[in-house]
């Protein structure tokens, strides 16, 4: 409990001894007189005395109690944790009031959404008071100032407010602050005014957790005004929804990830559409987890396909998040472009080994049926290289390449920037040179983790084993609990020796062998990846064992589902889209929305434009939730799913502590939850001036009552 | 009988008014002279009253030869003797007699002006009557004891001295009334004249029974100021203890009914002790002038 004006309870012990004071000059002067009789008067008065010492006491503690009420509603206390920004305190100053909106707070705790809350909250802050300037900040992605500078019309930031809706993108709010810090800064050396940043959020774990307070001004004071319920809000969502080749042959899985973010297990059911196919996923979601519903769909449909999941019977806290679109795309057979100078046959080379990979069927792909079909896979070589077929090609495969010609190398670069995935295995001195000019040929885009090197003159690159990987990233994951079974067997040769760079991610090195070189390294370049497997596959033994077809059917499965997975994208975060190569040039193309309005504007879906690797759909500001669609003529060249971020989906609130004393840590910051709404307040001298009004009443009755 | 006046407590010409009257005992005198009191003895040489059959020891000079010449049978014969009176008047000088003073110098007004107006008229009334008169003053010991005499000289003396009383703060009586009761050696009345506001009350009045038991006419007179029946008017009073009881403040609203209850009480208690112990108990209010209590009292001691 703090106090306006403390003085006043200084003020008010000091009169506490006024009734004392009265008591003593108002009491009569006894008349003196000698009395025979006094033990009678003795016994009397001793008899007496327990009353009139009762009535004394009882009216001294009335006239001093009315004193202290009266003092103490003068002294305005104030119940619970004191704000820092409030309308009660003087002077001039400069006020800002950030407003998350957020998806998250669309949020329900009962029939009301955070929303509204958090609007009547900052109302409370945007009250015209003379001497106070203020502005208000609408934060998501990106967060909105009504004015440039803070400003006196209070009329039209209400208004502002009122319009203020849920925006379905999560929060940026390190951009937030930047702005607020922005309007916070004094305008000049003589610029002294009070600086108070109220910020109404409900303050989401997973939006405020990286909150960085350090571009405000120090002397800023902070109000966190928290609108989440005391009990953490019940939620279920739609996380994501993926449709994955379990397989070169086209198989596909459809993963749901379904998160329950409430304190209990539920029983969940997932629906799915896509066109006229329908799904249903069940299962149990386990409380705070994220659980992956999965089922097998068979192969495909080829093309573009918008589909929406749903979460069937569920009344939660959030519920937009209970539906998400997703896109499946299925691709025709790919076709595999092997670059080689070795040459074909039944003699077992690395080349055949790759070759079996890809096409375990004879190289007639998944149409084995049909006699006419093209092979799936195209054994070039690189001295005498078709262009076109490479530019056909789906993923393209090196392994003993030799020396390749400038223009193969500018070529491969240019299909991976584009988004054709390669996969290269080194296992020459010669593929080190290789790959340092296709880094070059694809510029920055392209940041390998390591450097290839020749290796050393009379290194033996023999009985090389895997001394780590990855186990949660593919191709690894798939082998589950039986990867150092199976990979502890192993024995590798050949290949050439890798240096760590610095500007290199280490995520993107897979595997790495016993003498430090890279053994497996997936590095994206713009839309494609490139894949080097630094070994030699006929010296080694893994194409031998059980576990070289799942390993790089995974690998590669993963790099062709990245070019055509279609993808989920969060809303509002900006958009950028590599057309593909069949779509052509940007003249002709339009964006579809979600409504499947055939009128509507390009304009409003971001632009089309063409750049140096081929057309780019641009959208800054994406939403609202749904499939869109790229097409010409009707037929659609690219779509995308908007989706809600799935961070939005957790409602877990940051506690009071954490955002006063470690994120906001040596600011002047105070917390108000929406549940310490009744212990937070500033009215009680009223009930204190009633209370004293009460005791003089008490008094004037025990005097009537004992009067004497 | 020729007195000189010398106290000013002494009133001729009021007590002139009751020269008729004598004070007078319902029980048998014990005296030394003749008087106008009965007598307990039954000698010989009174007026005859009555006849006794004689019993062996007794004198026979007051045997009556005659009849028992005719008769054969030995009779006594009973005269009855008058004898005069010893009274012995007790006061109490403790400092609750003060009450009622003007001041702490002048005395008029209080209970103990009251009293010697009483008691000089007393033994000059006393004295009138042949009776021998005796003082005892009463205030923590026995401060003056005049044995019971009948000379002029001696009730002068009595009256002097109960005109110059000087009371003394003290809430013991009864060790003075037992020194009384041991110096005195012949029965008579003792007159107390007391407020009875003591801490030894139940010792009084034993020691009264003692008196009783030895034959004493024992008279109590309860002297009360009408100020100690009612408290003062007014809002706050601080009372001053006589007996160096010292002070209390207090307001006399407060307390008055529950005041007047406890000294109701007091009273009844006092007249109870005394009655039950055999003693005449009149109360004596200083509201009404001493001739009109002393009148009432001798009419009343006369039947």
């Amino acid at each position: 409990m703090t106090f306006l004006h403390p003085w006043a309870i200084v003020l008010g012990v000091a009169a506490a001894a006024v009734p004392v004071l009265v008591h003593w000059l108002t009491s009569p002067r006894p008349v003196r007189m000698p009395l025979s009789t006094i033990r009678f008067v003795r016994e009397a008065v001793h008899e007496r005395r327990s009353w009139r010492r009762l009535r004394d006491i009882i009216l001294l503690c009335l006239r001093t109690l009315a004193i202290l009420l009266i003092a103490l509603a003068v002294a305005r206390p104030q119940w619970g944790q004191p704000r820092q920004v409030s309308d009660l305190q003087q002077g001039d100053a400069v006020r800002v009031v950030l407003l998350d909106v957020s998806q998250s707070m669309a949020a329900r705790a009962g029939p009301v959404e955070q929303i509204e809350r958090a609007r009547t909250v900052a109302a409370e802050y945007l009250r015209y008071r003379p001497g106070l300037v203020a502005d208000l900040i609408t934060a998501a992605v990106r967060p909105q100032a009504v004015f440039d500078v803070p400003s006196t019309n209070f009329d039209a930031l209400r208004d502002e407010l009122a319009r203020a809706r849920v925006r379905p993108e999560r929060l940026e709010v390190n951009r937030a602050l930047d702005q607020a810090a922005r309007l916070l800064t004094p305008a000049g050396p003589n610029d002294h005014r009070r600086r108070e940043l109220v910020l109404v959020s409900d303050f989401q774990r997973s939006s405020w957790g990286g909150a960085n307070f350090g571009p405000l001004p120090a002397d800023v004071r902070i109000q966190f005004e928290s609108v989440a319920p005391r009990q953490p809000l019940a939620n279920l969502a739609i996380l994501r929804v993926e449709g994955r080749a379990t397989d070169l042959s086209g198989s596909t899985q459809l993963a749901v990830d379904v998160g329950n973010y409430s304190p209990n297990d539920r029983k969940v059911t997932v629906e799915l559409s896509a066109g006229d196919l329908r799904w249903r996923l069940s299962g149990t979601a386990p409380a705070q987890r994220v659980t992956t519903l999965t089922e097998e769909i068979g192969s495909r449909q080829i093309g573009w396909q918008p589909g929406e999941a749903r979460l069937s019977g569920v009344d939660d806290a959030l519920p937009a998040d209970n539906v998400f679109p997703f896109v499946l795309h299925g691709r025709p057979a790919p076709k595999y472009a092997l670059l080689t100078r070795q040459l074909g046959g039944r003699r077992p080379t690395s080349s055949l080994f790759l070759e079996c990979v890809l096409a375990p069927t004879g190289g007639k792909g998944r149409s084995k049926g049909a006699a006419n079909a093209e092979p799936a896979v195209a054994r070039l070589d690189p001295r005498a290289l078709d262009r076109a077929v490479v530019s056909a090609s789906h993923l393209i495969l090196l392994d003993h390449p030799g020396k390749l010609s400038p223009e193969t190398i500018q070529l491969l670069a240019d299909l991976l920037r584009r988004g054709r995935p390669i996969v290269y295995v080194a296992s020459e001195p010669i593929d080190a040179t290789n790959l340092k000019r296709l880094c070059e040929s694809a510029g920055s885009g392209l940041q390998l983790p390591v450097e290839f090197l020749p290796p050393p003159v009379g290194q033996s690159r023999r009985d090389l084993v895997l001394a780590s990987v990855r186990r949660g990233s593919a191709p690894f994951k798939v082998f589950g609990d039986n990867l150092t079974s199976l990979t502890g067997r192993l024995r590798f040769a050949g290949g050439i020796s890798s240096r760590r760079l610095d500007t290199g991610l280490d995520s993107d090195i897979l595997a790495t062998y016993n003498d430090g070189t890279a053994a497996l390294v997936l590095a994206s370049s713009d839309a494609g990846q490139l894949a080097v497997l630094n070994a030699d596959l006929a010296a080694s033994d893994l194409p031998k064992t059980a576990a070289f077809v799942p390993m790089m059917s995974e690998l590669i499965g993963q790099m062709l589902e990245r070019g055509h997975r279609g993808g989920a994208l969060a809303c509002g975060d900006p958009l950028v889209a590599q057309l593909p190569v069949e779509a052509g040039s940007a003249a002709g193309l339009h964006v579809r929305g979600p409504a499947l309005n055939p009128h509507e504007r390009v304009d409003g879906f971001g632009q089309l434009v063409d750049e140096a690797l081929g057309a780019r759909w641009r959208w800054t500001s994406p939403g609202p939730p749904g499939v869109y669609r790229v097409e010409r003529d009707g037929q659609t060249v690219l779509a995308a799913a908007l989706t809600i971020p799935a961070e939005e989906s957790d409602p877990d609130p940051l506690r009071s502590k954490e955002l006063t004393d470690r994120l906001a840590i040596g600011r002047t910051a105070a917390y108000r939850g929406a549940a310490d709404e009744g212990q937070s307040r500033d009215d009680f001298w009223k009930w204190f001036a009633m209370a004293c009004v009460v005791c003089v009443v008490g008094e004037i009755s025990m005097l009537l009552a004992f009067r004497t | 009988m020729t007195s000189r006046a010398i106290s000013r407590f002494l009133d001729l010409l009021a007590l002139s008014a009751l020269e008729h009257m004598r004070f007078t005992t319902r029980r048998r005198a014990e005296g030394v002279f003749m008087g106008y009191h009965q007598s307990r003895s039954l000698g010989g040489a009174g007026e005859f009253v009555d006849f006794r059959e004689y019993t062996g020891g007794e004198d026979l000079r007051r045997l009556d030869w005659k009849v028992f010449a005719r008769t054969g049978k030995a009779f006594m014969r009973l005269h009855e003797e008058e004898t005069n009176l010893a009274c012995t008047l007790a006061i109490d000088a403790s400092g609750s007699m003060r009450f009622g003073a003007a001041s702490r110098r002048d005395a008029r007004g209080s209970k103990l002006e009251y009293v010697q107006y009483l008691t000089t008229a007393m033994s000059q009334v006393i004295a009138r009557s042949q009776d021998h008169v005796g003082l005892a003053v009463l205030n923590g010991s026995l401060g003056h004891w005049l044995p019971p005499g009948a000379t002029a000289s001696h009730v002068e003396r009595l009256q002097e001295i109960v005109a110059t009383l000087d009371p003394q703060p003290s809430l013991q009586m009864a060790h003075a009334l037992r020194e009384l009761f041991e110096r005195s050696r012949r029965r008579g009345v003792l007159l107390l004249a007391s407020d009875f506001l003591m801490d030894d009350l139940d010792d009084v009045f034993g020691v009264l029974r003692l008196f009783r038991h030895r034959g004493w006419d024992v008279v109590v007179l309860h002297i009360v100021h009408p100020n100690e029946e009612r408290l003062p008017e007014g809002v706050a009073y601080r009372f001053d203890g006589l007996e160096n009881e010292g002070r209390v403040n207090c307001s006399p609203a407060d307390i008055r009914t529950l005041y007047e209850q406890r000294f109701g009480a007091h009273l009844a208690m006092v007249r109870q002790l005394a009655l039950a112990g055999g003693c005449d108990y009149r109360r004596v209010s200083t509201s009404v002038p001493y001739l009109q209590t002393l009148r009432g009292f001798l009419v009343d001691r006369a039947g």
